[in-house]
């Protein structure tokens, strides 16, 4: 039990991962809806939600260094990469497109980045 | 921090327009599915060895839909065309198996349900994807024309 306390910790923080996703995912529909070019702040959203997984990921990881082991070890480290590294691709992916779809890229990173933080809290 | 000239034919750069949102979703799943498939039949093949293998093929079908629509984007539709009605037919044969031969399933696929576990995204996105096509080739015959000559 007290190993699992460090991952019951970040469960709010999962959460407000989840929250935040949703909200970044919903401009960026915005964008496309009003057809605008992908705004600069939108951007700027997305790289804070990534800075919420990256923490998310560091308490996650140190969990799981101070022994915490989850049902399945695989599956967790996975979701555990991925809900770091979906958000860094995609706005790799459209580095130097400002057009009105490269934003519907950001809204599923997004809410695939808020799918992964589910299933990470689901798999702790 | 300058923005790119519009449309310069460069195949190392993505063009602008819908197929940036399809080609996102196909890396969603490609990551989904893939990583699902290898971690089933890594660690518990004997399970479920027909719905992880279908696993593991959806996961293939996506890898090769992205490249599929990334040709299209850049004019050369052929491969979508066949792939988008593979992965379709895949989505509808296996959900339908899923359903109606549950001993085949002891564990899911990515397909069973038509999806279901994925929010139905895997049964819609092919329907999207031809969608797109269809449009973008009737928007540009020529660039058909151009390919079926090359």
């Amino acid at each position: 039990m007290v190993k699992d306390a460090p991952m019951s910790a970040l469960v709010p923080i999962a959460w407000i991962v989840v929250g935040y996703a949703v909200i970044v995912a919903a401009a960026a529909v915005l964008g496309m809806v009003l057809k605008a070019p992908r705004p600069r702040w939108l951007d700027q959203m997305a790289w804070m939600l990534e800075v919420l997984c990256v923490v998310l990921g560091l308490g996650a990881l140190g969990s799981l260094l101070q022994g915490h082991r989850p049902e399945s070890m695989s599956t967790h480290v996975g979701y555990l990469a991925a809900v770091v590294c979906i958000m860094p691709v995609a706005i790799g992916s459209i580095r130097g497109e400002r057009e009105t779809w490269s934003s519907g890229v950001l809204a599923v990173a997004a809410l695939g980045t808020a799918v992964v933080a589910v299933r990470l809290m689901m798999t702790r | 921090m300058t923005d790119p000239s519009p449309e310069t034919g460069s195949t190392l750069r993505p063009k602008r327009g819908p197929h940036l949102v399809l080609m996102a979703l196909y890396a969603l799943f490609i990551l989904a599915s893939g990583s699902r498939a290898i971690v089933q039949i890594a660690t518990k093949f004997h399970v479920a060895p027909l719905a992880y293998s279908l696993s593991a093929v959806a996961g293939v079908t996506y890898i090769v839909g992205w490249f599929a629509i990334r040709r299209a984007a850049h004019g050369k539709p052929r491969l979508a065309e066949v792939m988008l009605w593979v992965e379709l037919a895949g989505v509808v044969v296996v959900g339908t198996l899923s359903l109606v031969k549950k001993d085949w399933f002891p564990d899911a696929s990515v397909w069973s349900d038509y999806g279901g576990g994925y929010g139905w995204v895997p049964a819609v996105l092919p329907i999207v994807a031809l969608l797109w096509l269809h449009r973008t080739h009737e928007k540009s015959p020529e660039e058909g024309k151009k390919e079926a000559t090359a």
